[in-house]
């Protein structure tokens, strides 16, 4: 049999499973991205040689920079464990302990650092802003004024609101603990002049000869013991 | 419209050469202090508060941070957000309607917004704005706190105002060394002021006449020596002979004053 079929009658080679790459692809990518690397290092060069930083050239299409809206909290991860890579942990590339900075894969120890590094011009690119801020008008200063006056007097507004509301409900809750003490008072008092009302009637009905519980323990068990008195005659 | 720099590098880097004057004709990179300059670049509140703001956000942050005014204190010497604040404000340079923004419409509700605009104003105007725009808030009297280096005190605005007016140092920084009011006054740059408590030889004659029935003059402070003008001669010996020994010191100072 010379036929190519396998056992299986497929026309499969053994080697089919494999991912067929498109070579001329890959060789396109390839040359694009070794001109971009060439260029690059050609204007490192060249910004090197005029005593020059190089930055990356502006795309064009760059934020400007604004004013951080929020503080570095640095009590968030106050009793956090973090797992960190054996090799972490040295230098400030890569994630390792410390503040990290996704967008330029650095990390850094301490707060002042890390300040520092966002305000620096290779993270402010490496986040695609100019590091330029707006120049604000008079009217933007006013309507300024305005929203932080009102957004002031919401919360102050807020603030007696809810202390009104606080006193409101703590005075409902006092007013149900006095209830329930005074249902309890009640109670107690009902129970105890029941109480008493049941021995007095019995006693009416009884007569002197009744024996109340416990009203004569005493007597019995002096009596048990052989001693009916010591010659008094009061009992 | 051109922007702002987010940070102050190329403010410090331009000094004595390239950047804008101040009104005053100051460079606004050297009005403060080296060394105080050196602090606030340091610290923290200026790298993670002062970083990026314009004159909009100036605003947020006064009202945020500014608890007290000062320059540095406590024994590390740090600079106060009062200071860095101001610093930043030399930086941005805002034109005269944002400083009228601050001072009237800000300043009536954010009394720190008024303090910190008339700090800026007292740096970088020229004389004759300085004296016709701070001197409104001569009757402003709210309170403001003022941190030093040995400790806390209670000011007021007035009185803030009146230190920008007539003192040499305030709050770290060596004020420019500006024209008096009567200079200005006699070379006819400034209206002569009127006082809100009214005509100065008024106020005087007024006090004579209320302390001193028999209408003699006085000069002012004297009042401080006679505090017991209307008792009766012959009632009470004792303090009356210390009494007359005051009037007559007063009357000394009196002729003192007058030569």
């Amino acid at each position: 049999m010379s036929s190519k079929k396998g056992a299986y009658e497929s026309n499969a080679s053994d080697t089919d499973f494999r991912k067929k790459f498109d070579r001329a692809e890959y060789a396109a990518k390839a040359s694009v991205r070794e001109a971009a690397e060439k260029e690059e290092s050609k204007a490192r060069y060249e910004a090197k040689l005029a005593g020059k930083k190089y930055y990356k050239p502006l795309t064009g299409d760059e934020i400007l920079t604004s004013a951080r809206a929020s503080r570095l909290d640095v009590s968030a991860n106050v009793g956090k464990m973090v797992l960190m890579p054996a090799g972490a942990a040295t230098g400030k590339r890569g994630r390792g302990a410390g503040f990290y900075c996704k967008d330029c894969d650095l990390t850094f120890k301490d707060s002042v650092q890390w300040v520092e590094h966002e305000n620096s011009m290779q993270h402010l690119r490496a986040i695609g802003q100019t590091g330029e801020v707006q120049r604000a008008t008079a009217s933007e200063v006013r309507e300024r004024i305005e929203r932080v006056w009102e957004a002031l007097e919401e919360e102050r507004q807020q603030d007696v609101k809810s202390l009104g509301e606080r006193l409101k409900v703590r005075q409902v809750e006092e007013e149900q603990d006095r209830e329930e003490r005074r249902r309890k008072r009640k109670e107690l008092a009902e129970r105890k002049l029941a109480k008493t009302e049941e021995e007095a009637r019995i006693k009416l009905e009884y007569g002197e000869d009744v024996r109340v519980e416990g009203e004569h323990d005493e007597d019995d068990m002096m009596a048990s013991m052989g001693i009916v008195g010591f010659g008094s005659t009061r009992k | 419209m051109a922007n702002h720099r987010a940070d102050e590098k190329r403010f410090l880097d331009e000094r004595g050469s390239g950047g804008p004057l101040a009104p005053n004709g100051l460079n606004p990179a050297t009005i403060m202090e080296k060394p105080v300059r050196e602090r606030i670049i340091d610290c923290y509140f200026w790298k993670d508060q002062c970083f990026a703001l314009n004159e909009a956000d100036i605003v947020d942050r006064v009202v945020v941070h500014v608890k007290f005014i000062g320059g540095t204190y406590g024994d590390a010497q740090r600079p106060s957000p009062f200071l860095c604040l101001a610093f930043k404000l030399l930086q941005l340079g805002p034109s005269d309607d944002i400083l009228r923004e601050y001072l009237d419409f800000g300043g009536e509700k954010f009394k720190y917004l008024r303090a910190l605009a008339c700090f800026y104003i007292r740096l970088t105007r020229q004389a004759k704005n300085v004296y016709n725009l701070l001197e409104p808030y001569l009757e402003d009297r709210r309170k403001l706190k003022r941190k030093t280096r040995m400790g806390t005190a209670l000011t007021f605005i007035d009185q803030f105002v009146d230190d920008l007016l007539t003192k040499e140092r305030v709050c770290a920084t060596t004020l420019w060394k500006m024209p008096k009011r009567e200079i200005l006054e006699d070379l006819e740059v400034l209206e002569p002021r009127i006082s809100p408590l009214g005509d100065i030889e008024d106020l005087l004659e007024s006090d004579v006449e209320e302390m001193d029935g028999k209408g003699r003059d006085k000069s002012p402070g004297s009042e401080f020596g006679e505090v017991t003008p209307e008792r009766e001669p012959g009632e009470m010996d004792v303090d009356k002979g210390a009494n007359e020994g005051q009037t007559m010191e007063a009357e000394s100072e009196v002729a003192s004053g007058k030569v």
